[in-house]
């Protein structure tokens, strides 16, 4: 099975258990959770039942292409159901058959894993899912988003693509994937783990950086007291992946460190109460 | 008659799966409160519980069809008091006051209740039960917003042949019993309560831990036995597994010869700790080229499994070679640089300067014992400039409990001398309370070094340890420090090492030397636990506080001495009068300031307890040099007679104000010649 197959598969998997199917969205990030979709979909009580393949940058992980199992940008395939279907980690399992992982004859194990997102005040309690001893899986129940409890709860879960098409095609190196229409994983994100390491590490201009993360984070206050939530959560999107390469530059020092992220909490903090606030039915 | 009928209980909370480190204490907790609920409300027979990580099961056995019938008695007003508060207190318990009856001119209401059918109890009991349990972590994911450990799936509750019928979370309870998610087919329908664990051992599940445990031990034993070797001893890592898998079956696999050239001991952490495998040791304890992996399900079709587990393990050595590799590239030396980069603490600057601070320690701790432990000082200037080094490797960046021991491979490999390289391994030791310290004296120097530096930087930036909270987790090196200079023998004067520790700290400490009596009192504080640890009493323990960090060894010594002496009949008088004597120099008020002068005393008491003191002084000097504690409190003791009849026959508070002055002085010197072992003031006598 293809790279893209294995994508096109979990789409059509997951749109028949009543998912939509939206698309990346359109700014860096280093997690699916980032997309709208998830974000606010987890925020009101409105049902949300969403998937979709989202491109991630860690520019920390960048390993110049050198080592075959980290990327500094990689695809998550993410769904997200609110409320939460009964039997969902029953029908996990279905969806791992579907691309050709039949868990009766693997060894499938649910490790505790919480997961937490200090920018976004968000945590969850959940699992990493093992299959022979490879995580697959982040499966995650939201508990808070904003430093809020959630109601009603949401259940995420992240398959790591790379991982399983490694595991299904048995390669050793990530950039040996067959990704489909005849093109290797690394034909296609090869130059592009080099360059951007060279960006993260040596080349990134961190008086630019700096400047446009204070520059995004007024800009989003501003666009929060204008009460649009949207384009306000986009600036706090910027600011997360700003200071995410800022950091793998190694231009923050530890105490810097937790006050940017308080920075970015304060922001996403004001965007949810404001999308809750003009969200919920009066 | 027939005999009374009794019948089992059962019940299975099936969760989605816990983490391993939940289920124990929920099993105990399960257990006892469900002991509590049921007592004296119905009478039954055992209680057990068993379980995984995806049911927690409870059954009661021998269970009364009732409940038990309760008679009560509540007292109330005097007979004859108004008739409308008797006739209120009646009520109170659904009586008429003719039903009051009547004691001592008190009346009684005496209320009869039934006892409620057991279906109703063990109805009411469970929920109740199950709020009840306390996990580390608690979640909701339904709309009620019942708080669990995990989400709940089913509850099997049975009373003898029928349903307990319960709702809790969307759940109502039933008879499905659920086997392995993957393996076990639908669920199976359960009729006879006391076929429940066959049932799930049918759908490869085994229920009870005890049995999980022993198949794994077994079946690890087993899976090794072609590799000539054995699964390495850990019983961490075996408990988690016993409630990490509900069918355990070992899976051996081989590791590649390119990847046995790292360090055992990364080799080990990736597999213990990254994938919870089990490393493969020869007889000696050395790592063979094996591992056990532990898959929840059959034993069939392992292949795909063995490669599976390979291909992980490969990745992550791949990973851990590929940082080996890049560390390797350059020298412990080379890193320091880096340290400058890297806070310690944000008032104690970066670890470069921590790392300046521990040198100049060492070396000044070297000095210190030059004439009494001398320590190879070179060795140890040079182990304690690398000894931060590793910080700043990728492999302890990536595994931080290999901090030092990495140090240590690296030193090695950039040609250090063994001394030194040993000295940079061992820095963390001792790593938890029973492990082992430093091996040499130069290791012990650096390791004292770097843990009163670290003592030293938090007391001075303020962060001090208060009643049980210690955030900064200081109990730690101030155990190992004590330990080691106890272990290691070395009479280092800790309170000078305290003092000179905090004159090296960057911040502006107001007043020095309240600060290091503090942390002095505070690295005591565990001296003390650590003693008490050996059964050593408490006062015993208090006796030999004073100059006990002068020279650690030798505070052990004396309390070892003491509590030889203190079997002697004679010693707890001896210590009553010795209270005496201190309680008359607290009162005098009196400094040291007067030496006795045997010439200026005058009673015949005050000569026979000067020259006893003197006599057993000089005896007690000759043993205490040769480290003969116990010999030299023994010569001490000797004076008591005199002591006694000295406070017979003579006033210490006389109004000559010269021979009071004298007699002072003599208690004063024989206070001083017992302080050099132990205060005896401080011992809990029966009479005190």
């Amino acid at each position: 099975m293809t790279f893209q197959e294995i994508v096109l598969e979990l789409q059509s998997f997951w749109s028949k258990q009543g998912c939509a199917v939206v698309h990346p969205y359109d700014l860096e990030k280093g997690a699916g959770t980032f997309n709208p979709a998830t974000f606010f979909g987890a925020l009101t009580a409105a049902p949300a039942r969403f998937a979709y393949i989202e491109p991630c940058r860690r520019p920390t992980d960048g390993r110049y292409g050198e080592n075959p199992n980290r990327l500094g940008k990689y695809y998550q395939f993410q769904v997200i159901m609110k409320p939460v279907p009964a039997g969902i980690t029953d029908t996990y399992q279905k969806s791992l058959k579907a691309i050709g992982l039949d868990p009766k004859k693997h060894d499938l194990r649910w490790i505790e894993d919480d997961w937490e997102s200090p920018t976004l005040g968000a945590s969850g309690v959940g699992w990493e899912v093992w299959l022979d001893g490879m995580e697959i899986t982040q499966f995650t129940y939201f508990q808070q988003m904003g430093s809020m409890p959630l109601s009603p709860i949401s259940v995420e879960l992240t398959y790591g693509l790379e991982r399983i098409a490694m595991y299904l095609q048995k390669k050793d190196s990530v950039y040996d994937l067959d990704y489909g229409g005849g093109l290797t994983y690394g034909d296609i994100h090869k130059p592009q783990e080099r360059e951007l390491s060279r960006y993260s590490f040596e080349t990134a201009d961190v008086a630019l950086l700096s400047r446009h993360f204070n520059e995004w984070e007024t800009e989003g206050g501003r666009l929060a007291a204008l009460g649009d939530p949207l384009p306000a959560y986009d600036c706090v999107v910027r600011t997360s992946h700003l200071f995410n390469t800022l950091d793998a530059r190694g231009a923050i020092s530890v105490t810097e460190r937790a006050q940017y992220i308080g920075r970015i909490r304060g922001l996403a903090r004001k965007v949810m109460e404001l999308y809750i606030e003009k969200n919920t039915p009066k | 008659m027939k005999p009374p009928k009794k019948t089992d209980f059962l019940l299975d909370i099936h969760t989605e799966p816990f983490p391993a480190r939940f289920v124990p204490p929920a099993l105990d907790q399960l257990k006892l409160n469900a002991q509590k609920w049921l007592e004296g409300k119905i009478e039954h027979g055992e209680i057990e519980t068993s379980g995984t990580m995806r049911h927690l099961i409870l059954t009661v056995k021998g269970i009364a069809a009732k409940g038990s019938d309760k008679s009560e008695r509540f007292k109330g007003p005097k007979e004859g008091a108004p008739a409308l508060a008797v006739e209120g207190f009646a009520r109170k318990y659904g009586l008429s006051p003719a039903d009051l009856v009547a004691s001592e001119g008190i009346l009684y209401a005496e209320v009869h209740s039934k006892g409620e059918p057991a279906a109703a109890l063990f109805a009411a009991m469970i929920p109740e039960l199950m709020k009840s349990l306390q996990f580390p972590k608690f979640m909701t994911w339904e709309e009620t917003g019942f708080k669990f450990g995990r989400p709940l799936r089913a509850i099997t509750a049975i009373l003898g042949d029928k349903v307990v019928p319960v709702s809790l979370a969307g759940i109502k309870s039933g008879r499905s019993v659920y086997g392995h998610p993957v393996l076990a087919k639908a669920p199976s329908i359960l009729k006879d309560i006391s076929k429940h664990a066959a049932i799930l051992r049918q759908g490869l599940v085994l229920s009870d831990p005890a049995q999980r445990r022993a198949y794994l031990l077994k079946a690890l034993e087993q899976a090794t036995k072609s590799t000539g070797g054995k699964t390495e001893a850990d019983e961490a890592l075996i408990d988690e597994t016993v409630f990490m898998v509900e069918h355990p079956v070992p899976v051996l696999g081989k590791l590649r010869d390119s990847h046995m050239k790292l360090p055992a001991e990364l080799l080990k952490l990736v597999m213990k700790k990254q994938l919870k495998f089990f490393p493969v040791v020869t007889k000696d304890g050395l790592l063979h080229p094996f591992f056990v992996g532990v898959r929840d399900g059959l034993s069939s079709g392992n292949e795909l499994v063995r490669e599976g587990y390979q291909r992980v393990l490969e990745a992550r050595f791949n990973d851990a070679a590929f940082f080996v590799g890049r560390d390797s590239a350059t020298t412990l030396e080379s890193q320091l640089p880096k340290l400058e980069r890297v806070t310690y603490q944000k008032a104690l600057g970066s670890m470069s300067q921590k790392a300046a601070r521990v040198e100049e320690l060492a070396a000044w701790i070297g000095e210190r014992l030059r004439q009494t432990a001398p320590v190879d000082e070179q060795a140890v200037r040079r182990a304690s400039k690398l000894v931060y080094a590793d910080l700043v490797t990728d492999v302890v960046k990536e595994f931080p409990e290999l901090q030092g021991h990495m140090g240590g491979v690296y030193a090695r490999k950039d040609g250090e001398s063994e001394k030194v390289a040993l000295a940079i391994e061992q820095f963390y030791y001792p790593v938890a309370a029973k492990s082992p310290a430093p091996a040499t004296a130069e290791a012990a120097v650096v390791s004292l070094a770097g843990k009163l530096d670290s003592l030293a930087g938090c007391f001075a930036a303020g962060l001090i340890p208060t009643g049980s909270a210690d955030p900064f987790a200081l109990r730690r090196p101030a155990l190992g420090l004590i330990r080691i200079v106890l272990e290691k023998q070395l009479p280092l004067d800790l309170d000078e090492a305290v003092a000179r520790a905090l004159s090296l700290q960057p911040v502006a400490v107001p007043e020095p030397a309240k600060l290091a009596a503090t942390l002095s009192d505070f690295i005591w504080g565990r001296a003390q636990s650590l003693f008490e640890d050996m059964k050593y009493a408490v006062d015993e323990v208090r006796s030999v506080r004073a100059g006990a960090l002068k020279n650690f060894p030798n505070a052990f010594l004396r309390l070892a001495a003491l509590r030889a002496v203190r079997r002697d009949p004679s010693f707890e008088p001896l210590a009553a009068a010795f209270k005496r004597a201190s309680n008359i120099l607290k009162q005098a008020k009196s400094g040291d300031g007067v030496a006795c002068d045997r010439a200026l005393l005058r009673d015949q008491a005050d000569y026979d307890l000067y020259d006893a003191l003197v006599a057993a002084e000089g005896a007690a000097n000759d043993r205490i040099v040769r480290g003969d504690f116990e010999g030299g409190l023994k010569s001490l003791v000797g004076v008591k007679p005199h002591l006694d009849t000295f406070f017979d026959k003579v006033m210490v508070m006389v109004e000559d104000e010269s021979l009071k002055s004298q007699r002072i002085a003599l208690l004063s010197k024989l206070v001083r010649a017992f302080r050099r072992v132990a205060d005896l003031s401080e011992i809990q006598t029966a009479a005190s």
